[in-house]
């Protein structure tokens, strides 16, 4: 019997050993060397530049009017709120004292330069498959910027969420331990595709749901999800739900410039996306990527979310006027929608003032819970597409009430997605909230 | 360098391509009808006819312009329907401050030339988004039915 306690207690201390040893010894961290491929000086510089725009750095380290890559964006979370931190090349309060390997491990790791765990707010879940080359040509380029003194706010997380170390758990379960792989038997583009989605573009992050321990659930991939306020829509290839139907011709306007006919245009954070790293890729590049969606398996989603590409209301429309059947019901969401809105909408779906302004076919009025419908019209748009010029809408949130927003979302499905809705004010109180 | 086709004329400007089309129409080409609202289309007040359409030229960008024609409120009188809003503007004395009235004149010249007799709800589609802070509104509507009639 004392043989088998002391068997026992010899178990249960080995299991906390192994634990303590998994959870707080401390990381190691790899050499980083470069291959013989990679370039060196100014060249090497704009390589890193490219990557660090496909990989969209800037879009969270960088506050809202605050120096590029300074950091200080605020991440609210449920238990708290992390704020990105400044990744010029400034010693104190920017990463200008890290070395290659600290670099690269915190990309491919999700490590910083103490030794602790990062955040997975931090993508290095997709990260970790960007290659050690790639990887340090962005570090050549944020090392050539100019260092910037900015020390991001203190983070609030609560406990036991504050405890790094539990993150190694997650990140065994959800974080690569491999660079990305080529898929034997599939085209170049598709590879090359596959690597700018899931290594630099982290498309995954905001577009395939989560699980209940916040890992990517990828039997969902691409599948849409709801993220701060707005939802990132099913890039599946699936005809009705995701982007099966699309034509390549427009999927490459819609990641190059943010609209498409007959899709509409993007706003929130695709809208960022697309202005700070989709815009600035190569044309190749951008056709590596349809090419790569084009792989990813259909996920089908609820019928009524479906795009409604011939609305009956739109049929009845000019540019100018709505059908005579609407115009006699004449109901709040209608006097809302002639006197903010048409100006530059028109009726008929087209758009009167510039071609993002056409709503005829985007997901966004065909969503019958209206999510992203309410952010655009709360806070508003503001695009700068290459070329283009500025594309704005202004945030209604302030000027009108909750009974007005909804009466205006629901005329606008049923206008323009022909989609019967029911959002009520309530909805519109907590889309308020929802955004950042 | 950038062509503008502005009341018939042709105008070379060197502008940057998001600079917002009524910026350049006033202090690049030098015509001041079109006036400054709200600058978030909001107020209808910088109203122009790009193509015949009424635009918003305050959010409108030099980029998106393109070659289509630009109608301003110095030049609407051109317009066969234009010339008709402008006769029964004077005839029932609509502005009080006037500030807003050539965005009204505009949208209404658009509104009468692809809708030659437009009963009251074609108008508030049309005009709605034109706003007059002196409120007049009723003078606005008897005007459009007036020039209506005179076979805009």
């Amino acid at each position: 019997m004392r043989r088998v306690f002391s068997a026992i207690g010899v178990l249960v201390v080995l299991v906390i050993a192994a634990a303590g040893a998994f959870f707080f010894l401390p990381e190691g961290e790899p050499a980083a060397a470069a291959s013989p491929k990679q370039p060196t000086g100014t060249a090497l510089i704009e390589r890193g530049r490219y990557l660090a725009q496909a990989a969209d750095c800037v879009a969270c380290h960088t506050a809202p009017g605050g120096q590029a890559y300074a950091g200080g964006l605020a991440f609210k979370l449920p238990f708290g709120t992390i704020y990105a931190p400044n990744i010029t090349p400034d010693k104190d309060t920017g990463i200008g004292t890290w070395t290659d390997a600290d670099f690269v491990r915190a990309l491919h790791s999700g490590v910083g330069k103490g030794g602790e765990m990062l955040y997975p707010a931090f993508p290095y879940a997709s990260y970790a498959l960007m290659s050690t080359d790639d990887a340090l040509a962005i570090k050549a380029y944020l090392f050539s910027l100019k260092p910037v003194k900015a020390k991001a706010p203190a983070n609030t997380i609560s406990f036991p969420y504050n405890q790094r170390y539990l993150m190694r758990a997650w990140r065994r379960l959800f974080v690569p331990d491999h660079r990305f792989r080529m898929r034997d038997g599939q085209p170049a583009d598709v590879n090359t595709g596959a690597y700018l989605v899931e290594a630099l573009g982290h498309c995954g992050e905001c577009h395939t749901p989560r699980n209940m321990l916040y890992g990517l659930d990828n039997g969902q991939k691409f599948a849409g999800a709801v993220t701060q306020g707005w939802k990132a829509y099913n890039i599946t290839s699936d005809k009705q739900a995701g982007i099966g139907a699309w034509s390549d011709d427009d999927l490459a306007s819609y990641l190059a410039k943010g609209y498409a006919a007959n899709h509409g245009a993007a706003a929130g954070n695709m809208g960022e996306a697309v202005d700070d790293s989709l815009s600035h890729l190569s044309k190749p590049d951008i056709r590596a990527i349809i090419a790569y969606l084009r792989t990813v398996r259909a996920k089908s989603a609820e019928a009524d979310e479906r795009v409604n590409p011939d609305p009956s209301a739109i049929k009845t429309s000019t540019a100018y006027a709505p059908p005579a059947s609407e115009v006699k019901a004449s109901p709040l969401g209608l006097t809302m929608f002639q006197s903010a809105c048409a100006s530059c909408h028109g009726w008929n779906g087209e758009g009167l003032e510039h071609p993002q302004a056409a709503l005829l076919g985007s997901r966004t009025v065909n969503d019958p819970h209206g999510t992203n419908l309410l952010q655009v019209v709360l806070y508003g748009a503001n695009r700068g597409v290459p070329g283009e010029g500025a594309a704005f809408m202004p945030a209604f949130g302030q000027a009108y009430s909750d009974v007005e927003i909804a009466a205006v979302s629901n005329y606008v499905l049923a206008h323009f997605g022909g989609k019967k809705s029911s959002i009520t004010p309530a909805d519109v109180a907590a889309a308020r909230k929802a955004a950042p | 360098m950038a062509r503008l086709k502005v009341n018939g004329q042709n105008h070379d400007v060197d502008v940057p391509p998001d600079m917002p089309l009524l910026w350049v129409l006033r202090d690049v080409v030098g015509l001041t009808g079109t006036k400054f609202g709200c600058g978030i289309a909001q107020c209808g007040a910088c109203t122009i006819l790009l193509d015949g359409k009424p635009v918003r030229s305050c959010v409108l960008p030099m980029a998106a312009v393109g070659s289509r024609g630009i109608i301003t409120i110095e030049a609407v009188d051109a317009m066969p329907a234009g010339k008709k809003v402008q006769e029964a503007w004077t005839a029932l004395e609509v502005p009080q401050c006037g500030y807003c009235q050539s965005g009204q004149i505009i949208s209404a010249t658009g509104l009468l030339s692809r809708n030659p007799d437009p009963g009251d709800a074609d108008i508030d589609a049309a005009m709605a988004g034109n706003i007059c802070r002196c409120g007049t509104y009723p003078r606005i509507r008897a005007a459009i039915k007036q020039a209506a009639k005179a076979g805009a």
